[in-house]
C-alpha cells in the first residue's frame, strides 16, 4: 500500500476468495472510514477472483460512496474483466490501465472542482454596480 | 424428426438427378458407358485427429485466472462437441448417409479421444474405431473397402465442416480419371478427398497425398459453406450460422415459433424470454426472468438460472450458469469460459457462478483407455434418437409465443 497525496493505492492479493477478501477488507477499513476516501485498487496481481472477492469490492465501493469518496480499479487483467462483466459489476467501477492513471483521475477531478469561482450574487462589485445604476 | 425427413427428401432428389446424370435409375449408384451399366460402390472414411485441439495448448497461457491444474478449455476434439443439437461429426455423417454410401468408417486417433462420439440418429452402416496411427488405418480401411467391392471412397477429416455437393464432387473425380481428387476453398486445401480404393489401398495414405502435390492431381473447388473449426470462435460462428440458416444444416428439435428451437425435454419458464434465433437443447432448463438472445444456443442438460442473460453465446452440454449473470460473446463449458471479445479463457472456481450439471450424461459409456484399435459394437455406440412427443409439452408454458 502507498499514498499519493490524498489518494490511497492498494494492491489486491493474488487470490481473492472469502478468507483473503475478509482480511483485505479489515486492512482497508480505516481508510474507508476517513473523510472523502479516495482509493485505487491495483488488480494486476489477481489470479483467482471469486464471487466473495467481487462482493468485497462492492462493499468497499458502497462505504467509500457513503462518505462522498470513490473507489477505482487499475490494471484489471482481461480474465478479471470477464469475471466482473459476468457478475454485472464492471459498469459500477471506473477502470484504468495503470494505478498512476487512476490516481491522476482523482487529482484532475480535484483541481477542476476545488478552486470554484464565486457565484455572481456573492461578488461585492455586483451590488455596487446595482447601487450605482440606481 | 420432421426436419430430417424433409432434408432426406431433398437429398433423395439430388441423388436421383445425379444418378440420372451417371446413367442410373435404380440401385445405389451406377455409371453408364460403352460397356454397359456398371455398379459403383461408395465408402467413406471420416477421421477425428484432434488436430484442432492445438489451440487449447495455446490457451493455457492466456487462462489467467486458471489454476495450475488447467488442462485446456475442452476435453474433446471440436468436431465431437454438440452444436445446436448434434456434433459436426454427426452432421457430416448425415450428409454422406443422404447420398446413400455403402459404409461409413469413423477412425478416431485414440490419443485425442476421451470418449466415444454420441450420435442422436441410429445409422446402420457406421462403425467407429479408435486407432493409433491414422494414416495406416486409412490405408487399411481403403483395402477393406476394396475387398468389399467398394471402388471409390471419400476420405474426410471431421475437423472442418464442409457443405459441398458430394455427388458433384464424385462426378468430377470420375471425369478426371485420376486416382485421387482433393478439395479446396478460398483459404486453401481442405481435408476432403475422393479416392479410387483399388489403386490407392496398397500405398500409405500420406504417400497418396504427396502424389496429389507432385503430379498436379485434380483439385475440386468448394464454393459452398466451409467452417474449419480451428478455435472456439469457429465453434461459435458455426452455431450462429446454423441458427441464422446461413448453411444447409439445421438446428435439431422443434421450432416452437419462428427462429426458436426447443429440443425434447427442454423447459422454458413462462417468465423467461427467448429472443429468436435461439436453441434450447434436450433436458435444458431456462429459469424465470432469464434472457437468451442473439444467436445463443443452450445445449443438452444445461441450466440457466433466474435473471441471467445469455447473449451471443454457446453454452455447451452439461453446464449450469448461476443466477443474475451476464454471459456475452462466449463459449462456456462446465466451469470454463472462453470470452471471444477479449479472447481469454477463464476457469470459474466458484460453483455458484458456473459448474458442470449433475444431470446424467447421455453419452455412450465408452472411454478409450488403450492405444490398441478398438471396434465398438454398433448397438453400443449408437444411442436412440429422441423422438418428438406428439403434443409439444412447451406450448402451454411458453410465454413468448
Amino acid at each position: 500500500m502507498y499514498t499519493r497525496g490524498p489518494v490511497i493505492v492498494m494492491e489486491l492479493p493474488e487470490r481473492l476468495n472469502h478468507q483473503e477478501a475478509k482480511s483485505f477488507l479489515e486492512e482497508l477499513q480505516p481508510f474507508l472510514e476517513g473523510d472523502r476516501p479516495s482509493i485505487v485498487l491495483d488488480c494486476s496481481q489477481i489470479k483467482h477472483l471469486e464471487s466473495a472477492g467481487v462482493e468485497m469490492l462492492l462493499q468497499c465501493l458502497e462505504q467509500a460512496m457513503k462518505r462522498d469518496g470513490d473507489l477505482k480499479l487499475a490494471a484489471v487483467s482481461p480474465a478479471s474483466a470477464v469475471i466482473l462483466e459476468l457478475m454485472r459489476v464492471d459498469r459500477l467501477f471506473e477502470v484504468f490501465a495503470t494505478s498512476e492513471q487512476a490516481v491522476r483521475s482523482f487529482q484532475i477531478f480535484a483541481s477542476a472542482t476545488v478552486p470554484q469561482t464565486q457565484p455572481w450574487y456573492a461578488a461585492p462589485q455586483g451590488l455596487t454596480d446595482l447601487k450605482a445604476a440606481s | 424428426m420432421e426436419f430430417h425427413r424433409r432434408r432426406s427428401k431433398i437429398d433423395e432428389h439430388k441423388v436421383f438427378s445425379k444418378a440420372t446424370r451417371l446413367g442410373n435409375l435404380d440401385g445405389p449408384l451406377f455409371t453408364g458407358g460403352r460397356e454397359g451399366r456398371k455398379s459403383v460402390g461408395l465408402g467413406v472414411v471420416l477421421t477425428i485427429s484432434g488436430k484442432n485441439q492445438d489451440w487449447a495448448q495455446g490457451a493455457v497461457g492466456s487462462a489467467e485466472l486458471a489454476g495450475s491444474d488447467w488442462l485446456g478449455f475442452l476435453d474433446s476434439p471440436l468436431e465431437l462437441i454438440e452444436l445446436v443439437g448434434s456434433s459436426v461429426l454427426e452432421r457430416l455423417i448425415e450428409r454422406f448417409v443422404a447420398i446413400e454410401v455403402q459404409c461409413i468408417s469413423v477412425l478416431a486417433e485414440a490419443s485425442s479421444l476421451t470418449r466415444m462420439p454420441l450420435f442422436r440418429a441410429a445409422f446402420g452402416n457406421v462403425t467407429v474405431k479408435a486407432v493409433k496411427d491414422l494414416d495406416s488405418a486409412i490405408s487399411q480401411e481403403l483395402a477393406l473397402f476394396s475387398q468389399k467391392g467398394i471402388t471409390h471412397a471419400f476420405v474426410n477429416s471431421a475437423n472442418a465442416y464442409t457443405e459441398t455437393d458430394l455427388l458433384d464432387l464424385f462426378c468430377f473425380h470420375r471425369e478426371s480419371r485420376q486416382p485421387i481428387t482433393r478439395t479446396f476453398d478460398n483459404e486453401g486445401p481442405l481435408d476432403l478427398w475422393v479416392l479410387d480404393c483399388s489403386k490407392l489401398h496398397r500405398v500409405e495414405f500420406e504417400t497418396s497425398l504427396n502424389h496429389v502435390g507432385q503430379n498436379g492431381a485434380p483439385k475440386y473447388f468448394i464454393r459452398e459453406y466451409v467452417n474449419r473449426l480451428l478455435s472456439p470462435r469457429d465453434v461459435r460462428r458455426l452455431a450462429a450460422d446454423i441458427l441464422r440458416r446461413s448453411c444447409e444444416t439445421a438446428p435439431c428439435g422443434k421450432q416452437v415459433r419462428p427462429g426458436v428451437w426447443i429440443d425434447q425435454g427442454g423447459e422454458v419458464h413462462r417468465r423467461a424470454r427467448i429472443v429468436a434465433p435461439a436453441y434450447i437443447g434436450c433436458g435444458s432448463k431456462i429459469r424465470a426472468d432469464a434472457l437468451v438472445t442473439r444467436f445463443s444456443d443452450i445445449e443438452r442438460d444445461c441450466c440457466v438460472d433466474s435473471g441471467t442473460v445469455i447473449e451471443d453465446s454457446s453454452i455447451l452440454a452439461n453446464t449450469t450458469v448461476g443466477i443474475c449473470l451476464d454471459l456475452c460473446h462466449a463459449v462456456a463449458s462446465g466451469n470454463q469460459l472462453w470470452n471471444l471479445e477479449r479472447d481469454v479463457a477463464v476457469e470459474i472456481v466458484d460453483t455458484k457462478v458456473m459448474r458442470f450439471s449433475t444431470a446424467p450424461r447421455r453419452h455412450a459409456a465408452h472411454t478409450v483407455s488403450s492405444n490398441e484399435p478398438i471396434e465398438v459394437p454398433q448397438d453400443a455406440v449408437v444411442s436412440q434418437k429422441p423422438t418428438m412427443p406428439d403434443t409439444w409439452q412447451f406450448g402451454n408454458n411458453f410465454s413468448q409465443e
